[in-house]
């Protein structure tokens, strides 16, 4: 119970630079904050709050969606997407470029270096943000973070997508550019397959297919079939909670989650601190949250 | 220069800017944003006889300006505390105050008598007060139960002790005096205030305790109303204020009010720097208004009531 905030993480005052819709009630923000441009990796994410009031009181964490570079590829800026659910993401959403926010962050362990072969990520809601800057990593299309240098790369990585309704897919063009291929799923059949996103990939199991990784990050009921799924076909999975959290940095033991240890036993660990990022495996309940 | 040194009871702190157990982990969480050493003193988390899981999630729910919270005192347990956090805790360079829930009186009797061997502890803080535990509150609502455990504790520690007290009963002050009379050095004043979040939709409490604590912003005119209460009553008992502070203007608000230091609590989820920032705020504070020393303005407010 060691686990403590990257030593790199610091808390800052930046100014937005956009804050541009991007889907149904999704947002795509933009920070001129160089330095967590040029130490965040894919996996890892940051709090965030409006610099003023206290009403929303706490800050938000999210995902890094990517990092922006300049024409000679130094990091300058990171975006986060965010969909809008309660108070402290609608007065996010409020803000415009010029607004200062309070951030902190790198936060959490992120992705290590990619399996040799196929990935699949797994995304329900608004789970797909962790998966734009690590696909592009994993395909050798950018370098995160500091003194890092991949030595292997995936061999492919596609983007099972699901969402309740076409309007709410966010950023598939994105996703698309970096050369992620996109499946959608969505509840109501207006876009892909009517139905769940873990049908795409129990579909492409069935069919012989074997993964070297699966990724998955979404609502606990996608994630609890996720798990299952895998397990039944044995193929690795990695899972990015997303449970709720009041600080980030280990102090508020609010975002913890049952996770299996080396020695069988299972402990409540804080996904702040020793997460988000665990083996499916190691998960022995679905987070809960609101 | 603004002397910003005070002293509660037997324990003396260098300022009187602290951070309150349950919201700065066991301090090595907050060692990369803050600069440990300016506090006046940390509390980490609460310790137990025994590990406790603590409650299922989810265990925080933010409401306008405040933090419901029903952690359930999640921690490793006080063997683990001692061999494991208290090594670290004495490298910190400030005072390290250790805070202790028992779940009976000879628990806390048990756990005070340990900390009381260990170098590098300025002072232990009894949360006779955790809202998320039954015993805890139980016993702190009790004066008679308080003023024994308080008495018991002093002979089994050689420590400073402080009750932190819970605000959730009729009569602050009797507790407060319960303590005094006990032997407490000081009182922490005060815990959450007991409270709910509900959606109606799904027709069920959000926290899965159901019931939590409050803190932050939303409750700093309750905890002043009972830091002033008790200083009036008890004008030689030293007060930690805790309540809604995040910033010097809050923390002023409670030194006048009779507090001799202060707990950043909450606003460090907000904010992991908002303590520090405090310190340094407040210093330029009381340096311009042309005050020498912290302790010339503690327990300076004065009642409308008292015109002269």
């Amino acid at each position: 119970m060691d686990a403590v905030a990257p030593l790199c993480a610091s808390r800052r005052t930046v100014a937005i630079l956009e804050n541009e819709p991007v889907a149904r009630d999704t947002f795509r923000l933009r920070l001129d904050d160089p330095a967590m441009a040029r130490s965040i990796r894919p996996g890892q994410f940051l709090m965030i709050r409006p610099a003023n009031g206290s009403d929303p009181l706490l800050a938000r964490p999210f995902a890094l969606y990517d990092v922006i570079r300049d024409a000679s590829g130094i990091p300058i800026a990171i975006e986060v997407v965010y969909i809008v659910i309660g108070r402290g993401t609608a007065a996010l959403s409020r803000l415009r470029p010029g607004d200062g926010v309070i951030a902190w962050g790198p936060l959490g362990n992120g992705f290590g270096p990619p399996p040799d072969g196929p990935v699949v990520f797994v995304a329900g809601g608004i789970g797909q943000t962790p998966f734009l800057a690590l696909g592009r990593w994993w395909l050798g299309g950018g370098a995160y973070g500091e003194g890092q240098p991949l030595t292997s790369r995936s061999s492919s990585a596609t983007l099972l997508y699901g969402v309740r309704s076409k309007g709410l897919a966010a950023g598939v063009g994105d996703f698309e550019a970096a050369g992620i291929a996109v499946e959608l799923a969505t509840d109501d059949g207006s876009a892909g397959h009517h139905g769940y996103v873990t049908d795409l990939l129990a579909r492409r199991l069935e069919r012989g297919e074997r993964p070297a990784l699966v990724v998955g990050c979404g609502p606990p009921a996608m994630l609890a079939a996720l798990s299952d799924l895998v397990e039944k076909f044995d193929v690795p999975c990695l899972l990015s909670l997303e449970n709720h959290m009041a600080c980030g940095f280990g102090a508020c033991f609010s975002c913890v989650a049952s996770i299996r240890q080396p020695d069988g036993s299972v402990d409540l660990r804080r996904v702040c601190v020793e997460g988000p990022i665990f083996p499916s495996r190691d998960v022995v309940r679905p987070p809960t949250g609101h | 220069m603004v002397d910003l040194n005070v002293k509660l009871g037997r324990l003396a702190l260098s300022n009187p800017v602290l951070v309150a157990s349950g919201t700065f982990g066991y301090v090595r969480e907050m060692a990369g944003f803050i600069r440990l050493n300016r506090l006046g003193g940390v509390i980490p988390k609460t310790v137990t006889l025994r590990p406790r899981a603590g409650n299922p999630t989810p265990r925080t729910v933010e409401t306008p300006s405040g933090l419901l919270n029903a952690i359930g005192l999640d921690n490793d347990g006080i063997d683990h505390f001692r061999t494991h956090h208290l090594p670290y805790l004495r490298t910190v360079g400030t005072a390290v105050i250790a805070n202790i829930a028992g779940e009976d009186e000879d628990q806390f009797v048990e756990m005070a008598a340990m900390i009381g061997e260990e170098p590098g502890v300025a002072a232990v803080e009894l949360n006779i007060s955790c809202p998320n535990v039954s015993h805890g509150l139980d016993l702190g609502i009790d004066p008679f139960a308080v003023e024994r455990l308080v008495g018991r504790v002093r002979e089994s520690c050689p420590l400073p002790i402080i009750a932190k007290l819970t605000p959730n009963v009729t009569d602050i002050v009797a507790i407060a005096r319960a303590s005094a009379d006990g032997g407490a050095d000081a009182v922490s004043l005060v815990n959450t205030f007991r409270g709910m979040a509900v959606n109606w939709r799904s027709r069920r409490p959000i926290l899965a305790n159901d019931v939590g604590g409050l803190s932050g912003p939303a409750i700093k005119p309750l905890a002043l109303r009972m830091v002033w209460e008790v200083a009036r009553a008890l004008p030689n008992l030293p007060i930690i204020g805790i309540g809604g502070i995040g910033e010097a203007d809050d923390a002023l608000e409670f030194l006048v009010a009779g507090a001799s230091a202060i707990q950043v609590g909450t606003a460090t989820f907000a904010d992991p720097t908002a303590a520090e920032t405090l310190l340094d705020d407040l210093t330029r504070k009381l340096d311009e208004a042309g005050i020498g020393r912290v302790t010339d303005i503690i327990g300076t407010l004065r009642s409308n009531r008292e015109r002269s």
